[in-house]
């Protein structure tokens, strides 16, 4: 015992006069944080329209303003035939389009049921999928409003239709749960914690062990009557209990810049943070047993981190992937500590919901730091 | 000139040597575009869904088939006894139906009839499709009678297909991270191990020098571009929308430009760990965040968008997602083609100074 704490000594002492080191760990978890939350944001809302008024009328003019005054559209420009606004489109100058065909306000007079055409650009399906579902909204809407107040023909007018024909509608109110505002940001910070904690970790864990074979004072290490799971831990030690300063700096953050509520145990999301600072650790470690540099750590990193961040569902849906890759975020730290934070800042879920995940972390840890052992002495041969 | 292609030639045969080089610069990028092509994406299905039916008619249970029925949700089984809002605490479910009593007497009645949806809001963007997507089911359902028909037509990608929005944008990480990163080691090669002397002494002019180099990172970029494109043209089922004549000037300057800037880092940082960092940064990060490659480069706050500005990579994204999306060609394009010819022309000058500085300094 008293040789591990003299080694964990050693390391302290090392890393204490690593000012780049230090910095590393505040400096640019923050920044990210910062970028990650600000810069990633789906809102989709202002939305480039322009419009094509075939039939200048008071209801087309009625409608016209009630799609640009949404927040899902603004008013772009208006145009005088169907080329300038197609070539609009093409040239990106706009997001969607709005025909308003000839005859639009007699026809709805007459009960013929006019077609009022949207054209929006789908290049990106997201964008387009929320659109679309704003567009058919607040035209259902409108034309609901505008039926009550007459210009319209009889028949679609929910006073007058006959007793007996007249349909019962299913009214939805869909309520958003812990979320009710719909912070984008919320999601994003929540999963870029876990994004950093594991790259941060990695990175700085397998900067430890190569430094020791680059300055060739490994062998030094490995005839002490120090076992090779004695020096691994002493070399953590420091690393993970600095990153645990990382932690409480980047919840800070959170909470006071992105004003993510802290509704569930705050003790839990520690637990569940250093869990993942440690399998964070683990990963670096054992790319450290697989190089012989720095330089080529950074690479193995390289090749590492891109895929491991963003096959986690940190910040884009697990849902959304296809079906074999969602199977394989199960192999992910930043995927199970997601969804920890998410369940217990964002929902308040308890222990009782979160403990596999938990166990997750702490079996990738246990596994990874296994096989590093296992691997550090024969890097040597 | 002559010396110009003997430096070109020279980094070849290095790489082609090197296996870990050649793995990185051409299995690597497509390995990535494959993963990221594939997962990235913001359109969710086959969402669970727990459905509270305090009904239970033959109505009610008509209605839940609506739900069943599309894609996007899937019912999962819940204890009738606990609140469904519970579902969202042990994430069985994402969104849940609550469908009152006597749903199927008032709509038998021909009166209007409530239901629930209540949407676990932790990710507002997937919560928003929800909504608009039970809406969609719940409309169809009973189609009401309207005024107006809106007829909705998605142009360039009608079938919302995501892969085919994200494909390009991770194509564009693809060629801007890895020839970058080659031209930052071979240049920070030279100058950790000091073979940057016996440069200097040679004949070879500091011009001649940075643009050999550069000419063998952009052809490997080419190599690079021509691979992925067959992977984009087979497995993503992308095809060139309209002109490509665009679409390739933009990628021989973009081949130089990332060349370019690999080239800079690597002239400026004469240490090849360090190297690879500022390339983690520039490449990666840059292009990541700030390029509108997730998400829209519109929805970053004014006061960080200015930077996005300066990303090389914002402005080929958007010429990839047009030449293969939507066609708009030059009239459309002409501004990034420029904004990229710059931002390289930068890159190089300052690589170029660099060299020039590192000379003197020695």
């Amino acid at each position: 015992m008293s040789r591990l704490v003299a080694l964990i000594k050693k390391e302290f002492g090392q890393i204490r006069r690593d000012k780049r080191l230090l910095m590393s760990l505040v400096v640019p978890p923050t920044i990210q944080l910062l970028l990650f939350g600000f810069a990633l944001n789906a809102t989709v809302d202002h939305l480039k329209m322009g419009v094509l008024d075939l039939d200048p009328s008071p209801q087309s003019r009625d409608l016209i303003a009630n799609m640009t005054e949404s927040g899902a559209f603004r008013l772009a420009n208006t145009y005088f035939s169907e080329d300038q606004l197609g070539q609009a489109l093409e040239r990106g100058d706009l997001e969607a389009g709005l025909v308003i065909p000839y005859n639009f306000a007699r026809d709805m007079e007459r009960g013929r049921q006019p077609d009022v055409q949207i054209l929006l650009n789908a290049m990106n399906a997201n964008t387009a999928a929320i659109a679309q579902g704003y567009a058919a909204r607040v035209l259902q809407s409108w034309s609901q409003v505008y039926s009550q107040q007459g210009g319209v023909h009889a028949q679609y007018r929910p006073i007058a239709a006959n007793e007996v024909s007249r349909k019962g509608n299913v009214l939805m109110h869909p309520a958003f749960l812990f979320n009710p505002g719909l912070v984008t940001s919320w999601f994003i910070v929540t999963g870029a914690l876990g994004v950093l904690l594991v790259l941060n970790g990695s990175i700085i864990a397998s900067a430890a062990l190569v430094k020791e074979r680059e300055a060739g004072t490994v062998e030094q290490l490995l005839m002490t009557p120090a076992g090779t799971g004695e020096i691994i831990v002493a070399k953590i030690t420091p690393v993970f209990l600095l990153l645990c300063i990382t932690i409480l700096f980047a919840t800070a953050l959170i909470k006071v810049v992105f004003g993510v509520p802290f509704r569930g145990s705050f003790v839990l999301v520690l637990v569940g943070a250093m869990l993942c600072v440690l399998s964070g650790i683990g990963i670096g470690t054992f790319i450290a047993t697989f190089t012989k540099s720095a330089q080529q750590a950074q690479l193995m990193a390289f090749f590492v981190n891109p895929p491991l961040a963003s096959l986690s569902g940190a910040l884009t849906p697990v849902e959304a992937m296809p079906h074999w890759m969602q199977s394989l975020t199960v192999l992910n730290p930043i995927r199970h500590f997601g969804i920890i934070t998410r369940s217990v800042l964002l929902k308040g879920s308890g222990f009782t919901a979160v403990w596999p995940h938990m166990f997750a972390l702490a079996a990738f840890t246990a596994v990874l730091l296994t096989l590093s052992v296992m691997r550090f002495r024969k890097q040597l041969a | 000139m002559r010396r110009v292609f003997a430096q070109m030639r020279k980094e070849l045969t290095q790489i082609v040597r090197d296996r870990l080089a050649l793995v990185l610069a051409l299995v690597l990028p497509l390995c990535l575009l494959m993963l990221l092509g594939s997962a990235v994406s913001l359109t969710v299905s086959g969402l669970p869904v727990v459905v509270q039916d305090l009904d239970d008619t033959p109505a009610s249970r008509d209605f839940i088939d609506a739900f069943r029925a599309s894609l996007t949700f899937h019912i999962v089984s819940w204890p009738s006894g606990r609140q469904p809002a519970d579902a969202f605490l042990t994430n069985t479910a994402r969104a849940a139906l609550v469908i009152p009593e006597h749903f199927g007497r008032d709509m038998a009645r021909g009166m209007n009839t409530e239901v629930q949806l209540l949407v676990d809001a932790t990710d507002a963007n997937t919560a928003r499709l929800v909504q608009g997507y039970a809406s969609q089911v719940v409309s169809n359902y009973r189609p009401a009678a309207a005024p107006v028909k809106a007829d909705i037509r998605l142009w360039f990608n009608p079938g919302r297909d995501a892969k085919k929005f994200y494909a390009p944008g991770s194509f564009v990480m693809g060629l801007s991270m890895f020839p970058a990163l080659l031209a930052a080691l071979a240049m920070s090669k030279e100058g950790e191990q000091k073979t940057i002397l016996q440069v200097y002494v040679s004949s070879i002019s500091a011009h001649e020098f940075l643009l050999g180099k550069i000419l063998a990172f952009a052809l490997i970029a080419m190599a690079e571009w021509f691979l992925s494109l067959i992977l984009l043209f087979t497995y993503f089922g992308l095809h060139f929308a309209g002109d490509p004549s665009v679409f390739i000037v933009a990628t021989i300057l973009y081949a130089f430009c990332v060349a370019a800037f690999g080239s800079w880092v690597g002239a400026a940082i004469p240490s090849q760990a360090a190297a690879i960092q500022v390339i983690a940064v520039g490449g990666f990060l840059l292009t990541f965040l700030l390029s509108g490659l997730i998400f829209p480069v519109e929805n970053i706050p004014a006061s960080l968008r200015w930077i996005s500005g300066l990303v090389w990579s914002r402005y080929y994204i958007e010429i990839v997602r047009d030449a293969l999306l939507r066609g708009g060609g030059w009239p459309a394009m002409w501004f990034n083609v420029v904004m990229i010819a710059l931002i390289g022309g930068v890159f190089y000058a300052l690589g170029w100074k660099k060299l020039r500085r590192m000379q003197l300094s020695i």
